[in-house]
């Protein structure tokens, strides 16, 4: 499936299962990442398919 | 997955609590959870103003738009330091926020308004200007919401943010700052404007699923200058535990709330007793001059000597803070 994590929209070819396993194999924390399939936020126990386009949205910020 | 309220398919899991929400559910349930800790820590009441720190991300975005939702009187005020793109960019989006929903934005201008840019404010030893950074804003959220007779200032801080502050205390051990952290900020000084954080206990993970299933437009990318700051490791070791134990961040935070903090004591520092008024700005502080004017001192001081350096002129640099608001 292909993979696009943001800010850099960076594409990335991925094999998993589900989207606990696609965050497992790029090397992310599940607290620190959303994945989302076109409108929809996934949860992590949703099973993917091969023809699957998702992003990869970071949700932390800050400074100091 | 199954929806908590209505059985549907989930979108967004709250590993902490063991649920799960779907998107039509899950705004609801969002905007809940702040209404209760409103209530709880007695933040503010619908008769009063509140003046949102607004900073184009998804924290100060989604809680600016859960408060319009729930039927505060919610302003926003967005600090332009200066920071190249990344600061156009967060404007842009704040504006667009505010026309979309016709709220009012207020807005500082620091290289206008001040004649130096947070760039100009790189600490020697860290090279960052993360720290100056969080004076300024703090300054300016209050003095305007001072000038303009808000009566909170509510800023986006979430459970990331907070533990990871609380992280960082805990491994300095700063007792006093240890000592004052909590989701309310009382005011001890009639300058002194209350700070409240009502999105203390949702996560950071939280607040951006909220974003995207009420569709705001927020800037999703890092602060340029924060790259290497001490609290993304410290977010990034509590993340990490996370991972192992759903629930540590929010134990950590709420845990030291409850049964640490009322055990810290902070050395007798009274600060209603030792404020004064800043000579130079009129701002409350402990000092003769303020830390803010002390340290925008430097940064004109920096911005002239890298215009002398590259041959600009800058409009204006003058010491009284310019404001601009739009009703959108």
């Amino acid at each position: 499936m292909r993979v696009t994590i943001l800010p850099d929209r960076q594409v990335k070819e991925v094999h998993a299962r589900t989207v606990g396993d696609l965050l497992k194999a790029l090397g992310l924390l599940r607290d620190a990442h959303l994945v989302v399939r076109g409108d929809d936020i996934l949860t992590s126990d949703v099973r993917l398919a091969e023809g699957d386009e998702l992003e990869v949205w970071p949700v932390i910020s800050g400074g100091s | 997955m199954r929806c908590h309220r209505c059985r549907g398919p989930a979108n967004v899991e709250i590993r902490r609590s063991q649920t799960a929400y779907c998107a039509s559910c899950y705004p609801e349930w969002f905007r809940a959870q702040v209404q209760e800790r409103i209530n709880h820590e007695r933040m503010f009441r619908r008769d009063q103003r509140v003046l949102v720190a607004v900073s184009g991300g998804k924290d100060s975005l989604g809680l600016w738009h859960v408060l319009t939702r729930l039927g505060y009187q919610a302003d926003g005020l967005y600090i332009r330091l200066g920071i190249a793109d990344y600061s156009r960019r967060s404007q842009e989006k704040s504006e667009a926020f505010s026309a979309k929903y016709g709220l009012t934005l207020h807005q500082v201008d620091l290289e206008r308004d001040h004649g130096f840019v947070v760039p100009d404010l790189l600490d020697t030893r860290s090279g960052k200007p993360c720290a100056a950074c969080g004076t300024v804003k703090r300054y300016h959220f209050n003095k305007v919401a001072a000038d303009l007779g808000y009566e909170v200032v509510a800023t986006g801080h979430n459970l990331d943010d907070e533990a990871a502050t609380l992280f960082g205390n805990v491994m300095h051990w700063n007792i006093d700052y240890l000592g004052r952290q909590g989701p309310v900020l009382e005011s001890t000084h009639p300058r002194l404007v209350r700070k409240v954080k009502p999105l203390y206990r949702l996560s950071e993970r939280e607040t951006a699923a909220y974003a995207i299933i009420e569709r705001i437009d927020y800037i999703v990318e890092e602060c340029p200058m924060a790259s290497g700051a001490k609290s993304l490791a410290y977010k990034g070791v509590l993340n990490a535990l996370e991972e192992e134990q759903p629930g540590a961040k929010y134990r950590f935070l709420v845990g030291y709330l409850k049964e640490g903090r009322s055990t810290i004591r902070t050395g007798g520092f009274d600060q209603a007793a030792d404020l004064r008024e800043c000579v130079r700005c009129g701002q409350p502080t402990t000092g003769e001059v303020c830390a803010y004017c002390r340290m925008a001192a430097r940064g004109r001081k920096k911005a002239t000597s890298k215009d002398a350096k590259y041959g600009r002129r800058r409009a204006v640099a003058g010491t009284s803070p310019g404001l601009s608001a739009d009703r959108r």
